[in-house]
């Protein structure tokens, strides 16, 4: 087996080091009743020129996706990636090393989170960045016990808008500690905030709204938060899409107190769902409840800079089950792609571009709207927004025949939204794209 | 080093930004939602962004530098062309809500890979949902909740030995369970009559790693399930420590109901300097309904997926690591059902072989056999004002990347740990050399305390302020 | 190794201590427990005022290395609170059982006092 240099004969003089006759010896402990006594039923060793085929031949198997372009985002977003997000995170030092626990000879990850810690601290207007927890959902649900250890409570207020996956996910880690979670309706594809009003009582730990929303809208956070602070509630802001931070106000802006964040759009592949890299970022005055690794920056005993692991004595290997949370691998790979990517791009890279996402969106939903096949709401959107087709089976057919990955569906997350597409427009779709795709529905 | 921000020169960029045709759109963001403040990105060139990351890279120590004797994390060769496959532009740009049959090879690994992995395991259906070890974990623990409570019966304890990883505890209390410790015995295995005492109709289940941390094969495994199913309670295999299993005992027919495997140490996907890897949960039939939806099956027409009817929900956004998966499925084919076995083989070997060489050395915890990895302590170098830190700084002057230390621990067996784990990928040479460098540290503790207190002496930075991290906190520049 | 233990202190288990003083207790931790715990960097804040049972969770201490809760020996309401600790908890390093003290606690039931260990059966539990 090419991945295993000890030789039969090796293996021999180090037994005999061991002071073993045979390997068996050493599985004494082992009760002989629960020994494999046979191979294991699976396939190969197959070799790498084989293996090469047959991996090939399955990913034939999915659709061309390279020229089939998503006409959904829903929290995944095909943007374009810079190739130098590959050169750098395909470097052995980062991909086949582990956790910095040792930081003199980790510098290289630990110096990059707290780059990229700058880069979210920046766009989010926070103090406290939490470069990696698994996902945007898991650090929605991360932000909500945060939220409640805060605050001692446990009612939630949900905008019906927080991406439908967030919420059940925020519903299987919350299931055991009694949380009561009360979802707040929309209205003109904004969550309604007469009824938030209204559900405010002093029992509630926090209000969770995503912005842009699950249907692209661009919510008032800044007015939720005055609302919801006089009431000492804290509140929690979703960001699925983060290429929306180019353009609009930051959450800190707004005094939200946590934001949970996807970063899947700075430089990560759609991936069929994953890994992408979920960040939480909060006011300082949280440092203490807020989950997973952080570096910071100290010096050494010459005096020279570096960084470190900080405030340890949340995890979990120091405080068991009194930790924070149990996270501790994460994606940390992910952090060096979005360090890179955001370098790349800089101020005026990803200012451009996400103004580019928000034009390029209008642009194709007023070509739909012209065409009169579809129908809508007009509210403030960023670059995904809903529209109604009165033939959506065979508007999802005509895209999809036509080489798209056609928009979602809502009617599965939303029943009242029958007939209703979510749509999402990013860079990679030049204007020639759009009129063709508005093309399709005009006779 | 200077950061990204200190090498800032205005008016740069480092991407092509496409052309912007749309002039004809004059809406606006509404006013409430316009920025007062201007973010400031760096401002730099592609080169200087492949010149900044290059070498920051060069400031890390990866399995490709050299032998990474971890403990308990498995640091193996992560086999190149399994990086390729992964990135396969067909899986690279599948978007999650494409239509079932746009992703039917997507389908195809993660189904398959289930079926490979209960036959490795001996389990019955695997969710590849979770992100990472502890997330299954938590996956596994919700799930038994569910099953206490989808019988009306809901229970409140989980135990777990104290030489569990912190992340045990830790699951237990995110899914709402009291955590009841169980000590460990003189020689290291779960100490049964304390066991016996604790189980009782209340008790979820217990949390085992097997090998456990300090390498050792719970001899007792038959006896500790009989206890906790004799009082209805589940059995938690954490499979860390799998490696030393594989082709040789299968998890499921030693009594195990629900486990997650590591798929980032025992199946060769890399570490990515702390993720992401993948901690997919597997369970027995009776657990099944209850695992994170949708899971993946297969009927006459193809691949799809299917939410089991009791299921915990979501535990993350979308389906899965779907690139680690890929790496995981991809390895399992090159290795084959020997070359697994051979793997555990080499890798109990080779710890054993390290436990040899070192023991007159470095007390070990507990003076048998081990498995895949071996705990030996510094005890010894107490009196000479060494602490097992400073020993494993000391390793790094001779190009190694140190192994676990002050874990696990627990007195009098195993104070000052040191564990290490050599995984079949590392070469007897290699392990020759590590050997004499940690005889050579030890006769160094006793003459030149002083150097080993001030290692390491030839990295990039030197020991760093750990107390003023936290202090002076400066967690952004 | 040597650790300082007054002759007029009480001390518990978990290796705080108990300084009578009339109907007053004033209690930190051991000179034990600050050098297991190496350099503290922080003292979760304490509401003055709020009543605690004997055993109960009185605050959380940290240092790089570890965290442990730190529990009240006696029961009854918290009249003062050490606020130059919580600022600086190294001062608890430096000075245990003299300016490192944390809280001070109008005692309820006199008779837990008794069950406190004495100096030398402290000594002789945490006897290395």
């Amino acid at each position: 087996m090419r991945y295993i240099p000890t030789t039969e004969k090796q293996k021999e003089e180090m037994l005999k080091e061991i002071g073993v006759s045979s390997f068996t010896d050493l599985l004494k402990d082992i009760p002989d009743s629960v020994l494999l006594k046979t191979d294991l039923n699976i396939p190969g060793p197959i070799n790498e020129q084989k293996l090469t085929e047959r991996i090939y031949d399955i990913s034939k198997k999915n659709a061309d996706f390279f020229s089939i372009k998503p006409l959904v985002g829903a929290g995944a977003y095909r943007h374009f990636i810079p190739e130098v997000v590959k050169t750098i995170t395909a470097r052995e030092e980062f991909y086949t090393s582990y956790t910095p626990y040792q930081p003199e000879i980790s510098q290289g990850n630990l110096q990059s989170m707290f780059e990229y810690q700058t880069h979210i601290a920046k766009l989010t207007g926070m103090n406290v960045v939490v470069p990696s927890i698994y996902d945007g959902a898991s650090a929605t649900a991360e932000a909500v016990l945060m939220a409640m250890r805060l605050s001692k409570k446990n009612k939630i207020l949900v905008s019906s808008l927080l991406h439908p996956h967030y919420l059940e996910t925020v519903r299987t880690y919350t299931e055991p500690h009694k949380t009561e979670i009360i979802t707040i309706p929309y209205k003109n594809i904004l969550t309604n905030i007469e009824n938030f009003e209204k559900n405010l009582t002093d029992d509630v730990a926090a209000f969770i709204i995503q912005s842009p929303n699950f249907l692209g809208g661009i919510e008032n956070v800044s007015e939720f938060a005055r609302i919801a602070h006089q009431k000492n509630i804290l509140v929690i802001q979703v960001i699925a899409e983060s290429l929306s931070s180019g353009i609009l106000k930051s959450p800190g802006e707004a005094d939200v107190d946590i934001v949970a964040g996807e970063a899947q759009s700075f430089g990560m592949d759609l991936n069929f769902g994953g890994p992408y890299n979920g960040y939480l970022a909060s006011k300082m005055k949280y440092i203490r409840q807020i989950p997973g690794r952080i570096a910071g920056e100290t010096t050494d005993k010459n005096g020279n800079r570096g960084f470190v692991m900080t405030f340890r004595a949340r995890e979990q290997d120091i405080r068991r089950e009194k930790a924070t949370s149990n996270i501790c691998s994460n994606h940390a790979l992910n952090i060096v792609a979005g360090n890179v990517y955001l370098s790349l791009l800089g101020k005026r890279g990803l200012k451009s571009l996400a103004d580019l996402n928000f034009k390029s969106a209008h642009y194709l939903r007023k070509k739909l709207l012209d065409t009169k096949a579809f129908s809508g709401p007009d509210y403030p959107f960023f670059n995904e927004f809903i529209l109604k087709s009165d033939k959506k089976e065979e508007t999802i057919d005509l895209l999809m025949k036509n080489g798209f990955v056609p928009p979602l569906d809502l009617s599965k997350f939303y029943p009242e939204l029958e007939g209703y597409l979510l749509f999402a427009v990013t860079e990679i779709f030049t204007k020639k794209d759009l009129d063709f795709i508005a093309g399709l529905f005009s006779r | 080093m200077k950061l990204i921000y200190e090498k800032s020169v205005k008016g740069r960029i480092g991407f092509s930004i496409p052309e912007d045709s749309f002039d004809e759109i004059s809406v606006d963001i509404p006013e409430y939602a316009k920025p007062h403040k201007e973010y400031d990105l760096p401002e730099v060139s592609e080169p200087d962004v492949v010149r900044h990351f290059t070498k920051l890279s060069k400031l890390n120590y990866g399995v490709d530098d050299g032998l990474y004797p971890l403990g308990s994390c498995t640091m193996k060769y992560n086999p190149k062309i399994n990086e390729k496959l992964a990135n396969l532009d067909n899986f690279l740009y599948a978007h999650p809500f494409a239509p079932e049959r746009y992703v039917q090879g997507s389908l195809q690994i993660m189904f398959e890979l289930g079926e490979l992995l209960n036959e490795i395991t001996g389990m019955d259906k695997f969710s590849m949902m979770p992100a990472a070890g502890a997330h299954g974990e938590l996956t596994g623990v919700l799930m038994i909740r569910k099953y206490f409570e989808s019988k009306g019966k809901p229970r409140h304890k989980m135990i777990i030995p104290d030489s569990a990883h912190g992340t045990n505890p830790a699951s237990s209390a995110m899914a709402g369970f009291r955590v009841v410790e169980v000590k460990s015995n003189e020689r290291g295995g779960v100490d049964i009559s304390e066991l016996e005492k604790i189980m009782d109709e209340d008790t979820a289940g217990l949390m085992l790693t097997n090998p456990n941390t300090v390498g050792l094969f719970d001899e007792n495994i038959l006896k500790i399930a009989d206890i906790v199913h004799s009082k209805g309670g589940l059995l938690y295999y954490d499979g860390a420590n799998l490696n030393a299993l594989l082709g040789i005992v299968r998890p499921g027919d030693a009594g195990f109901d629900v486990l997650h495997l590591n798929l980032h140490k025992t199946f060769s996907t890399p570490h990515g300097g702390g993720g992401p890897g993948a901690g997919v949960v597997g369970a027995k039939k009776e657990l099944i309904e209850f695992l994170p939806s949708p899971i993946v099956c297969k009927n006459e027409k193809g691949y799809f997926f299917e939410f089991p009817k009791n299921s915990i929900g979501r535990v993350r956004a979308f389906y899965g690591n779907f690139s680690v998966l890929v790496k995981a499925y991809a390895w399992i084919l090159s290795m084959g059902p020997q070359g697994l076995r051979e793997a555990a083989e080499t890798s109990i070997i080779n710890a054993n072989y390290v436990l040899a060489k070192l023991k007159d050395y470095y007390k070990p915890a507990y003076d048998r056999t081990c498995m895949h990895e071996c705990v030996l302590t510094g005890k010894e170098y107490k009196k000479y004002g060494v602490k097992t830190l400073d020993i494993s700084k000391r390793l790094m002057d001779y190009g190694f990347h140190p192994p676990t230390i002050y874990f696990p621990h627990f007195e009098p067996y195993a104070e000052e740990t040191i564990m290490i784990e050599p995984p079949e990928s590392e070469s007897k040479e290699t392990l020759d050399s590590f050997i004499k460098a940690m005889i050579k540290i030890s006769k160094e503790a006793r003459t030149k305390p002083e150097l080993l207190k001030e290692a390491p002496h030839s990295t990039p930075v030197g020991r760093l302020d750990e107390v003023k991290a936290v202090k002076n906190p400066k967690l952004h520049y | 190794m040597g650790y300082k233990i007054p002759e007029e202190l009480k001390y518990t288990k978990n290796d705080e201590w108990l300084k009578v003083d009339g109907e007053i207790g004033t209690v930190g931790i051991t000179d034990y427990a600050q050098d297991k715990l190496g350099d503290i960097v922080y003292l979760e804040e304490i509401e003055k005022g709020k009543k605690i049972k004997a055993g109960e969770t009185l605050t959380t201490i940290e240092s790089v290395k570890a965290a442990s809760d730190i529990y009240s020996p006696v029961s009854g309401e918290i009249v003062e609170v050490n606020e130059d600790t919580i600022k600086d908890p190294s001062i608890i390093n430096k000075d245990p059982y003299g300016k490192g003290w944390i809280v001070k606690i109008k005692i309820e039931n006199p008779a837990e006092i008794d069950k406190l260990m004495t100096p030398k059966e402290y000594s002789e539990y945490r006897k290395e």
